[in-house]
């Protein structure tokens, strides 16, 4: 598909910042879209969520700009701006009328080289407040809330830095100094452990230049090397009920899997979508549809640099029985991997994936942040059409065998129930 | 050279951008097409918007628009529920039908290649659907237990009481879209079957169509498939009545909560109204943005939150203004005395810095707003919905422009009342009634969620 082929220019400054470019004069504006290669996987046990907080430091001002002033140059400007953090990066991002480039540049090349000047322990303490507050809403008063953190903390090892969320446990957010900080900062945040992307109606020469301009100065790490265990297999099957202020329950089942862009994770991708994606996926059809024993289901295949697992989640209606979600699931699981799939099915969940990629082009953001994804993982920002390749590729047969492959390994069974419910109340 | 670092660059010229163009058109059987040509990918957007929400359900059937719009595509022409969807997952085509106070919403994007087939299968839906009695009882089993889910959202108990409150019982935009639980009960298939002919009809309705077609093309494609849809020239009153505001805090008790939702809010004029313009610069220095002033005090300055902001809310008939946040349960009262100092201190005016700041934001983001395919639909359909100039977009960046500091000093002033909020806290009652009598709110209640 012609339309998935994005032209762009790729530059590698003295200090080793990687600078992509890509031109798309569809609109009078640009994305600009820096990936720093460090997330919660970098983290230590006691200190986890510090990858997160510098998502909220780095809004906090540098040695030329005040704090909130970063926020309020971009909003002036017309401009939107965020970041997030997973397990293995941060990125930080832009968008706005084409005339804002430089002073993203500015802003973004501010905080990479000078962000400690203008660190203090004031702003450290408000933000861990603000982070603090940022779990309690999005984690524990949330319905469901803590599943994640429970399901990863038991399927990876104690030692594989997945086993924790980049939000960080409560107790290791109340501990962040100063010294922690710094330290984190200056061995990840540098020129040579991040890539930029500028995206949108641009004139890559003179982009160019603008990004020597603000970013050249700026001093590269030597040495980011950090020891990230191997990801250790589940020895026997690990059940856990937890106890939660919600109505419904909810069952987990949860496999370790293979990495991202590893041969088998398109596979598990287009397993989820037979399984949970739509009416007449497998689970969704028999569980929600025609049994009514469940209100909803989904399953997916998270992967990162460093692992992955494969996910089904279930709520049972009032009065239905986890037991017997769970023997349904387990069923159908045995079906796939007796060789089943469909040539529709199949064709179903590709047609789906092609539109979808189609449909991500429209934002500029997402495009931006696709070229850093891509040339992070794959070496190679233009992977759209080579990504969409590697769902084509997958057979019937595929699927089936991933699916024996992974989901016949022992698993982390998660039961959340109402409170008061597991004395048999 | 070296580079100063201390100067901020300056914005290159300013960037000139005119809104997309809209061209219109009536088809056979009355209904108003709005098609807006946006050609860069092979995407074709359809967006249908019926006057069906829940504001025209009977008293005792509240939950009756939302049923509709789950039952409508469960079967329709010669497919049933499931053959339906899969016609659709084989076509990659997206499509949503929910209901909201005032109105019904489809929306399908499609692959440019496949909308024409797409589009066959949407008219079956709008003409043909099945209402077969099976399929009505699944999905109102299936929206009686999410009402059940729903219990334990904090920001869904806050939302909507807080709508409850303030319209009081006898508005219908009071109520929550999704209904009651002893009203869903009753309601049968019969009474959704009546509702979908009273309300599913082209001069209730309008489309919009962004994308990479021509007009020529869609208008006939449309009148193709929407011939049968015909029009029934009903004419459907509305009428609306609502509580006067006082100051009233209501508290909804949610046991081992760690948080407290907060909204407060009142009244507001319609979106029509005159300082529209005004209170929307006003709005985004109070709330509409990061950094507008309840974030930077609430969040950068105390730490009780992740975020705050506000809103003034529209809908057909109606409209409020309100402050949202979410805080540590221990600062719930310091937040609300943070809030109510920060509405009240709107009277003494605006600063000319930051109204130039919110000026330069909302008019150099304009361009922003018509990015994707969905953002195109939605303004033209806030165009359509609030009968805006036919002029809006192209005359909008002079409206904001026009706006002086005495027009926004004055918009607060007609706009903001303090002394007037429904404030609602949903949280852990035990660890708030305390907090509260250490100020002097006002009345304090408490009360069962609705």
């Amino acid at each position: 598909m012609e339309l998935l082929n994005i032209s762009y220019e790729k530059f590698k400054l003295d200090n080793g910042l990687e600078v992509i470019l890509h031109e798309n004069n569809n609109l009078p504006l640009v994305a600009v879209n820096l990936w720093y290669k460090v997330g919660s996987a970098q983290e230590v046990k006691g200190k986890t969520g510090l990858a997160h907080l510098f998502e909220h430091m780095m809004f906090q001002g540098s040695k030329n700009i005040e704090k909130e002033m970063h926020f309020r140059y971009v909003q002036e400007a017309g401009g939107t701006l965020n970041g997030s953090t997973n397990f293995d990066r941060t990125n930080y991002y832009e968008k706005g009328p084409s005339n804002f480039l430089e002073l993203a540049l500015w802003l973004e090349s501010d905080r990479m080289g000078y962000l400690l000047p203008a660190l203090n322990q004031e702003k450290l303490d408000n933000q861990k407040d603000v982070v603090y507050n940022e779990r309690l809403e999005r984690y524990d008063n949330q319905p469901y809330g803590l599943a994640w953190e429970l399901l990863i903390t038991n399927l990876y090892d104690i030692n594989h830095p997945y086993s924790w969320s980049t939000i960080g446990f409560a107790d290791d957010i109340k501990s962040y100094s100063l010294d922690d900080v710094t330290h984190f900062f200056k061995k990840y945040y540098s020129a040579s452990n991040s890539s930029l992307v500028v995206a949108g109606n641009i004139e890559t020469d003179k982009v160019f230049s603008l990004v020597k301009k603000y970013f050249d100065e700026i001093e590269s790490v030597q040495d980011v090397t950090h020891q990230i265990e191997s990801q250790k297999e589940l020895v026997q099957n690990k059940y856990i009920t937890h106890e939660d202020n919600v109505q419904l329950e909810r069952i987990y089942l949860s496999w370790l899997s293979d990495n991202v862009y590893s041969k088998d994770d398109a596979a598990l991708d287009i397993l989820s979508d037979l399984m949970a994606g739509s009416k007449n996926s497998r689970l969704y059809k028999s569980l929600v549809f025609e049994k009514e024993i469940a209100q909803d289901v989904s399953a997916f295949q998270f992967s990162g640099k460093y692992g992955g697992h494969y996910t089904i989640v279930a709520t049972a209606k009032p009065g239905k029985s986890l037991n017997d979600l769970k023997s349904e699931i387990f069923k159908i699981i045995s079906e796939i991997k007796n060789n089943n799939v469909t040539s529709k099915e199949l064709k179903r969940s590709k047609t789906g994936i092609k539109s979808s990629f189609v449909f991500s082009l429209q934002n500029l953001e997402s495009l931006a942040d696709h070229l850093n994804l891509y040339n992070f993982y794959l070496d190679e920002p233009n992977s759209f059409a080579y990504d969409l390749n590697r769902y084509n590729e997958v057979k019937r047969e595929h699927i089936s065998a991933v699916a024996e492959k992974y989901l016949s390994k022992p698993f982390v069974e998660l039961r959340i129930i109402p409170k008061g419910k597991k004395n048999g109340t | 050279m070296e580079l100063d670092r201390s100067v901020k660059p300056s914005l290159t010229s300013e960037i000139s951008f005119n809104g997309p163009a809209c061209e219109t058109f009536t088809l056979d059987n009355n209904l108003d097409v709005y098609f807006i040509k946006k050609d860069t990918l092979p995407i074709v957007r359809i967006n249908i918007v019926i006057a069906a929400g829940s504001k025209f359900e009977l008293a005792d059937k509240k939950g009756m628009s939302n049923l509709l719009a789950m039952c409508v595509d469960e079967g329709a022409g010669k497919f049933n529920s499931l053959e339906l969807s899969e016609q659709f997952d084989l076509l990659g085509t997206q499509i949503s039908i929910y209901s909201n106070s005032d109105t019904i919403q489809i929306s399908l994007q499609s692959l440019k290649e496949n909308f024409t087939k797409a589009l066959k299968l949407l008219a079956m839906i709008l003409t043909e659907p099945h209402f077969k009695q099976k399929d009505f009882e699944r999905e109102k089993r299936n929206i009686l237990t999410k009402l059940k889910q729903l219990k334990d959202d904090p920001d869904y108990i806050a939302s909507t009481s807080f709508k409850f409150h303030l319209f009081g019982d006898q508005s219908p935009y009071s109520f929550p879209v999704i209904g009651f639980k002893n009203d869903i009960t009753r309601i049968t298939n019969k009474e959704v079957i009546s509702f979908y002919n009273k309300y599913i009809l082209p001069d209730n309705s309008f489309i919009i169509v962004v994308g990479d077609t021509s007009k020529n093309a869609l208008e006939n494609n449309l009148n193709k498939n929407f011939s049968s849809w015909s029009p029934d020239n009903s004419n459907i009153e509305f009428h609306s009545t609502e509580k006067n505001d006082e100051k009233v805090i209501y508290i909804v008790d949610k046991k081992d909560s760690v948080q407290t939702e907060i909204r407060t809010g009142h009244h507001a004029a319609g979106r029509n109204s005159k300082d529209y313009f005004a209170k929307h610069l006003l709005n985004t220095i109070f709330g509409g943005q990061f950094t507008s002033r309840i974030n930077l005090n609430l969040r950068e300055k105390h730490g009780y939150t992740y975020g705050a902001s506000s809103n003034f809310n529209y809908y057909i008939n109606n409209a409020y203004f309100a402050v949202s946040t979410s805080v540590g349960i221990e600062n719930t009262a310091n937040s609300l005395n943070e809030i109510f100092k920060e509405l009240e201190m709107l009277k003494d005016g605006i600063t000319e810095k930051e109204l130039e700041f919110a000026k330069s934001s909302i008019i150099r983001k304009f361009p922003l707003n018509f990015e994707t395919y969905g953002q195109v639909a939605s303004n033209f359909i806030g165009k359509v919905i609030y009968d805006l100039p036919e002029n809006y977009f192209d005359t909008y960046i002079d409206n904001i422009t026009a706006m002086t500091i005495e027009d926004v000093n004055r918009a607060a002033i007609d706009n903001i009342f303090p002394d007037l909020t429904t404030t609602v806290l949903v949280g852990d009652k035990t660890k708030i009634t305390d907090q509260l009598e250490n100020f002097q709110f006002g009345d304090v209640e408490v009360v069962e969620k609705i």
